[in-house]
């Protein structure tokens, strides 16, 4: 049986419903952080295939909301990047004051956004999911729903905006806080040291699109050294988060335990437990 | 990439976005805005990503239309003239 626990964490601004799956012996702390808007309900299925997977492998898993989103306590408009990072370094924290095992942090799509020197300086490995460090590209296809919104209806004269506040497909935000995440790119992170395991979904035998290979090659630039080895995961299957069903990517779930079986022992120098996993293809960057 | 390339890719995209059709129900003849109910603003908004990201093309904002969302082909007719 699962041990699972319901809790409110005591955020910055206000609690923070959390799911944490934790096995008897820990071997290490996943924190996975959702990514933005729609995407968190587009990833959370996922975010439980993954709990479950990792948790038979001894790793402790706390999913939580973003305040002001699902759960968690607030609205969308009292949220910014900067309460968020400052939620996200608060659970770091709390895990560190309880534990001295290995922090991984879990990041799919947008919630690359979210990432900062300071919560990188407290984690131990990254997972990063399909990442997007482009955070003008995301704002921009954020808003483009809006406008895709309005294929048709009449036009509206900038229907985005009332006020300093934002309306895009339901959500109700201060314009303050897209402004900051279109201001968000990889370079303000310009020395991850943390091992990382990179997931990318592409067909077999074709390359990265541009746009992807791109991103990728300039995370790699900004690899502080040999030490941060990053291993790359070619998935191919269902993009879940964009398809209009309900999905699963069940390579991805054996890619990551694969994953995590080079991510520990390169943190810790061997010293963990052994985690069994398999892998499809990985490539050391 | 030709015309017919170009359509080939977008099904492609759309069969991977709105999987629940099968292969054949795909052509340049399909219509796309307001014939196909998974055709919503989301799925718009990450075909549109998804061709930025394929083809290396940038989309201006006005071209969210329903004229280019029309059909495989009215799109395709787009893309196409972006990746010339």
């Amino acid at each position: 049986m699962i041990n699972i626990k319901a809790e409110f964490f005591q955020g910055t601004q206000g609690k923070l419903f959390r799911l944490i799956r934790r096995p008897k012996h820990v071997q290490a702390h996943v924190l996975y952080l959702s990514p933005l808007f729609e995407q968190a309900n587009q990833t959370r299925h996922m975010f439980t295939r993954s709990a479950l997977n990792i948790y038979t492998q001894g790793l402790e898993s706390i999913i939580f909301d973003h305040y002001g989103t699902g759960d968690s306590e607030g609205e969308l408009t009292q949220a910014s990047l900067t309460l968020w990072q400052q939620d996200i370094i608060a659970q770091l924290n709390e895990i560190k004051e309880r534990s001295a095992l290995p922090i991984i942090l879990s990041i799919s799509l947008s919630a690359a956004l979210l990432l900062t020197h300071e919560i990188l300086a407290l984690t131990d490995g990254m997972i990063l999911v399909q990442a997007e460090f482009n955070g003008k590209r995301f704002v921009q296809q954020f808003k483009r729903l809006a406008l895709a919104a309005q294929l048709n209806k009449p036009a509206v004269k900038d229907p985005l905006f009332h006020n300093d506040e934002l309306a895009i497909a339901g959500y109700v935000m201060k314009s303050q806080l897209l402004s900051q995440l279109s201001e968000q790119k990889i370079e303000k992170l310009s020395t991850i040291k943390q091992a990382c395991c990179w997931f990318e979904w592409q067909a077999t035998k074709s390359d990265l699109s541009p746009a992807r290979a791109k991103l990728y090659q300039r995370f790699k630039e900004v690899l502080a050294s040999e030490n941060s080895p990053c291993h790359f995961y070619a998935i191919e299957d269902v993009k879940y988060w964009q398809s209009t069903e309900f999905e699963i990517a069940k390579q991805y779930l054996l890619d990551e335990l694969h994953g995590l079986t080079t991510l520990l022992p390169a943190i810790n120098g061997g010293t963990i437990g052994s985690i069994t996993g398999s892998s499809s293809g990985v490539n050391k960057c | 990439m030709n015309l017919v390339q170009t359509v080939q890719q977008l099904i492609s995209i759309l069969t991977d976005v709105i999987p629940n059709y099968e292969d054949d129900f795909w052509s340049a003849d399909t219509e796309l805005f307001g014939a196909i109910a998974e055709f919503d603003s989301m799925a718009i908004v990450t075909i549109i990503g998804e061709i930025e990201e394929q083809f290396d093309v940038t989309f201006d904002d006005d071209d969210i239309s329903a004229e280019h969302f029309s059909t495989v082909a009215s799109l395709a007719d787009l893309v196409f003239k972006y990746s010339r």
